[in-house]
């Protein structure tokens, strides 16, 4: 008897303890011991160690400061709910706040308002009361009135329009010697007209996409396995905005644009509801393909390689096909509208000007020695190496050529993406037009770009001033609360009618257009465009000072 | 005693045990025979003990056995009670890193209540999520009553067994893996698409995962295949206490199969049966987000964006206030279900949790 009461005993005693010996269990492990500062960074396993890289090497050389970098994956990163409240950390590098999260990090003192310590910041300084660049100060602004984090300035140009269209030159060849190319497309007379910059109308696109679609293209005998108009919807680059635009709306993504400095949702235009039902018409033609709405960008690209795509829309084509097949694709102008007979493109709200990279934070111990060291990461040198890679890496040639760096594209196996993933950390730089002109030449890639773009562009009718990205915006806290409120939901139910309306059976009606679309969501559309005109009044009396 | 023991046996739905009780109950009878007070021959003290004094005896012969619900005790302690001062967070402006209780916490009332109530989207949420479980309980809760009860009057043994594992089996398999082979079997390019295809039908395939209709279906068919058989198990231990004398008594009354099932099985494991209804009417608003965010392509999300998806959303957007607000709502309305549930099934069974 007494024996079972103590063997009882300590088997409950033993459960317990088992229980709570765990929690206690997790202790800190500080490893940063005896350097000046610790920096938390974002970083996957694939790019080289920050500790080791010759740009950063040379940044502790010049300004003197001991700093050491440890990291997050992006996956832990994401997880992580309190990455201010890190211990051992002076600061984090790609940081990636929104802006109610600067602002709300901002008003506890967690992290540092860096206008206090400009004047250790010279180049930032510079930055900030440039007469030409207004904006720039403007956009990093909280609602305080304070700057709480360092941006990454880039500007090329180029994110303006992330998509670029593409068709597969050898299958229309191969059309043309079926006798298959259909007699509408007038726009092709021979196999000479197609080259880069060919333009055509949306009608004869979609004739030749019909062929694609009928035709056994790359002649497996599966006629299934071609996709005809391949894209990512609701992706950054190569989504369906284009073809919505081509219809005479300037569409993005975001569906919200400026046009004549009115902050406009395009969902709103006719022209917009006219495209997603010639959409869902190409979808039930079999034109598009229901991968092109549940893909992710790697997807997409692993399907491309092996050149099944008729036509596409991407960045560029270089990743999307496979080496040897890059000859087999031309680019297309943007489709020419049939009723009108001109190009539209909108522009995409993605900006130049990303506005939290770094954050200091309040715990550090000496924040203007960090900030001094940081400010360093603004000189043209430097956010090139930060950009690219360091030059003792090989990002660059070592000799400068009419003080500019030169870029090196020769990276023997590796291409050069791959080579700029491992060896460049990004972050906090400033490359602006001014920068490329006289400091740093463009890579072969952002050229080529360039100069596409030069060809995509150069008719749309929303080219000029009337079209323009939103900016950065300065918004009060009200404002990020009700955006907070509405703009989520906002976003995810547009994105839903449309994707649904694309891929159902039956044409979308007017009236479905009109009252699912429009009238449910009327009131998220009116105080998100009030919100942001408002924003956006402001951002304009303060750059036109 | 042994009355109130086996009723509470009863009670928990397991009338096997009472014959074990009586067993138990006499055996401490024996052992402690002249230990309290009890004059050794046979005759009882004329003052009739208190009830006090009946559970301090009690205690002193039993009370070590307390001693194992400690670490259950403990475990709830800490892993339940303590964690739901975080409610509070609901009102507040809070942070990661803020204290929840603290001089320089931003208490802000309602506000995060007021913010989500008046979200335009707010009903569709709210009858996503109620469809959405309500459908998953009508179909998911009498699916695995029906298998325990067929399973349970299979005449070969073995078979019952092998039924039994391949059954239960997926219950094992990971959401993540769960839905990756929806994806492959319904998805873009899956295997009912290429099927189709192949049958000369639309070059789209069927495409359920573009179809907001076929969301509730998959979701709820899916995770009923997955856990029908394992629900089975909880049935099956109640149907193994069946007394096999009513089976016989009832066979010798000539009734069939199916008439058993009604007369006997049946009737045995309805206490079980009312208990679980309880316990998942008090669950019904809260079916699990992960796999609604697994499942997630976007031209569904009119039909499979719900309360507990919202949470997860804008807790992860930097709106803890907010999240904590609407997950709060979730668990009230599941408490008053599970009250509500509780008061009819005393009203119209006699059958309580408490």
């Amino acid at each position: 008897m007494k024996k079972r009461k103590i063997f009882a005993a300590l088997l409950a005693a033993a459960v317990c303890g088992a229980a709570v010996i765990p929690l206690s269990a997790c202790v800190y492990k500080d490893d940063d011991d005896g350097h000046e500062f610790t920096v938390l960074t974002v970083k996957e396993e694939t790019v080289k160690d920050y500790n080791t890289m010759p740009v950063f090497r040379a940044l502790a050389r010049e300004t003197g400061k001991d700093v050491f970098w440890v990291y997050n994956t992006s996956t832990q990163y994401a997880n992580n709910t309190d990455p201010v409240g890190t211990k051992g950390i002076d600061a984090i590098y790609h940081a990636g706040f929104s802006n109610l999260q600067l602002y709300n990090y901002g008003r506890r003192g967690k992290i540092v308002a860096i206008d206090k310590y400009l004047q250790y910041m010279p180049n930032f300084k510079a930055i900030l009361e440039d007469p030409e660049r207004p904006d720039i100060a403007e956009a990093l602004k909280s609602p305080d009135g304070h700057i709480y984090s360092l941006p990454r300035i880039e500007e090329m140009g180029l994110k303006a329009y992330p998509n670029l269209l593409f068709i597969n030159k050898a299958w229309v060849e191969k059309l043309i010697d079926g006798g298959n190319l259909p007699a509408e497309v007038k726009s092709i007379s021979g196999k000479e007209d197609l080259k880069d910059g060919l333009a055509l109308k949306r009608s004869e696109f979609k004739a030749i996409l019909q062929q694609f679609n009928a035709l056994d293209m790359d002649g497996d005998r599966d006629r299934t396995n071609e996709v005809p108009l391949a894209f990512v919807s609701n992706n950054w680059q190569g989504n369906e905005s284009d073809l919505i635009a081509s219809f005479g709306v300037p569409e993005n993504i975001e569906h919200k644009t400026i046009v004549d400095d009115k902050v406009t949702f395009t969902i709103e235009s006719k022209e917009w509801f006219n495209a997603v039902k010639e959409l869902n018409d190409w979808y039930n033609k079999g034109l598009i393909r229901s991968t092109a709405f549940t893909q992710t960008q790697d997807e997409f690209l692993a399907r491309g390689q092996d050149g099944r795509y008729g036509a596409f829309y991407w960045w560029e084509k270089e990743t999307v096909v496979s080496k040897d097949l890059q000859g087999d694709y031309i680019m297309l102008q943007p489709l020419i509208d049939d009723a009108t007979g001109k190009q539209y493109v909108g522009k995409s709200n993605e900006l130049e000007v990303e506005k939290s990279e770094c954050v200091i934070l309040g715990t550090c111990k000496d924040k203007a020695g960090l900030l001094s060291y940081f400010d360093k990461f603004f000189e043209p040198d430097y956010s090139a190496q930060l950009n690219y890679g360091s030059i003792e890496s090989g990002a660059f040639e070592r000799e400068k050529v009419d003080g500019k760096l030169i870029p090196n594209d020769d990276h023997g196996k590796q291409s050069a993406d791959d080579f700029r993933m491992k060896n460049a950390p990004y972050g906090v730089v400033y490359l602006t037009e001014k920068v490329w002109q006289t400091s740093v030449e463009m890579e072969k890639r952002a050229k080529l770009r360039l100069e596409r773009l030069d060809v995509y562009v150069e008719n749309s009718v929303f080219k000029g001033a009337e079209v323009k990205s939103i900016p950065n915006l300065n918004y009060t806290k009200e404002q990020l609360d009700i955006l907070n409120k509405y703009e989520t939901s906002l976003g995810k139910n547009i994105t839903s009618w449309l994707v649904n309306r694309i891929t159902s059976k039956s044409a979308p009606t007017e009236s479905d257009w009109q009252n699912n679309l429009l009238k449910t969501n009327r009131t998220s559309i009116e105080e998100v465009k009030k919100v942001n005109q408002a924003a956006y009044d402001k951002y304009l009396e303060a750059i036109n000072k | 005693m042994r009355k109130k023991a086996s009723a509470a046996a009863t009670e928990a739905g397991s009338a096997v045990l009472t014959e074990n009780d009586l067993l138990i109950e006499q055996a401490y009878e024996a052992l402690d025979g002249g230990a309290e007070g009890k004059s050794p021959d046979g005759i009882i003290n004329n003052k009739q003990p208190s009830k006090w004094d009946k559970w301090k005896a009690n205690f002193k012969r039993r009370g070590w056995i307390l001693l194992f619900i400690l670490p259950a005790l403990i475990y709830i302690l800490i892993f339940c009670y303590a964690p739901m001062y975080g409610i509070l967070i609901a009102f507040q402006d809070y942070m990661p890193g803020d204290q929840i209780i603290g001089s320089n916490t931003i208490w802000i009332g309602w506000d995060n209540f007021h913010t989500f109530f008046s979200n335009p989207n707010f009903w569709d949420y709210f009858t996503n999520t109620f469809l959405l479980c309500f459908f998953g309980f009508i179909v998911g809760f009498p699916l695995p009553i029906i298998v325990a009860l067929l399973l349970n009057s299979l005449r070969a043994k073995k078979v019952k067994k092998g039924l039994q594992i391949l059954y239960y089996a997926p219950h094992f398999i990971s959401l993540v893996v769960m839905v990756g082979m929806l994806k492959l079997i319904f998805g873009s390019d899956g295997l009912l698409d290429q099927l189709s295809v192949k049958l000369g039908g639309d070059v789209n395939g069927l495409q359920l995962f573009l179809k907001p209709e076929a969301f509730r279906p998959l979701f709820i068919f899916s995770g009923n295949w997955q856990d029908f058989g394992w629900s089975a198990i909880i049935y099956l231990a109640a149907l193994s206490g069946v007394d096999p004398a009513l089976h016989e008594a009832a066979k010798v009354d000539g009734a069939s199969r199916f008439r058993r099932i009604f007369s006997v099985d049946l009737p045995a494991i309805a206490p079980t049966i009312v208990m679980l209804m309880i316990l998942s009417i008090g669950n019904l608003m809260s079916c699990g987000y992960e796999k609604v965010l697994l499942m997630d392509p976007e031209g569904i999300l009119g039909t499979s964006e719900i309360l507990s998806t919202y949470v997860y959303r804008f807790g992860l957007n930097g709106s803890y206030g907010l999240g904590t607000a609407a997950g709060l709502f979730n668990s009230v309305i599941n408490v008053a279900l599970l009250i509500i549930a509780n008061f009819t099934s005393k009203k119209l069974a006699n059958q309580s949790m408490w």
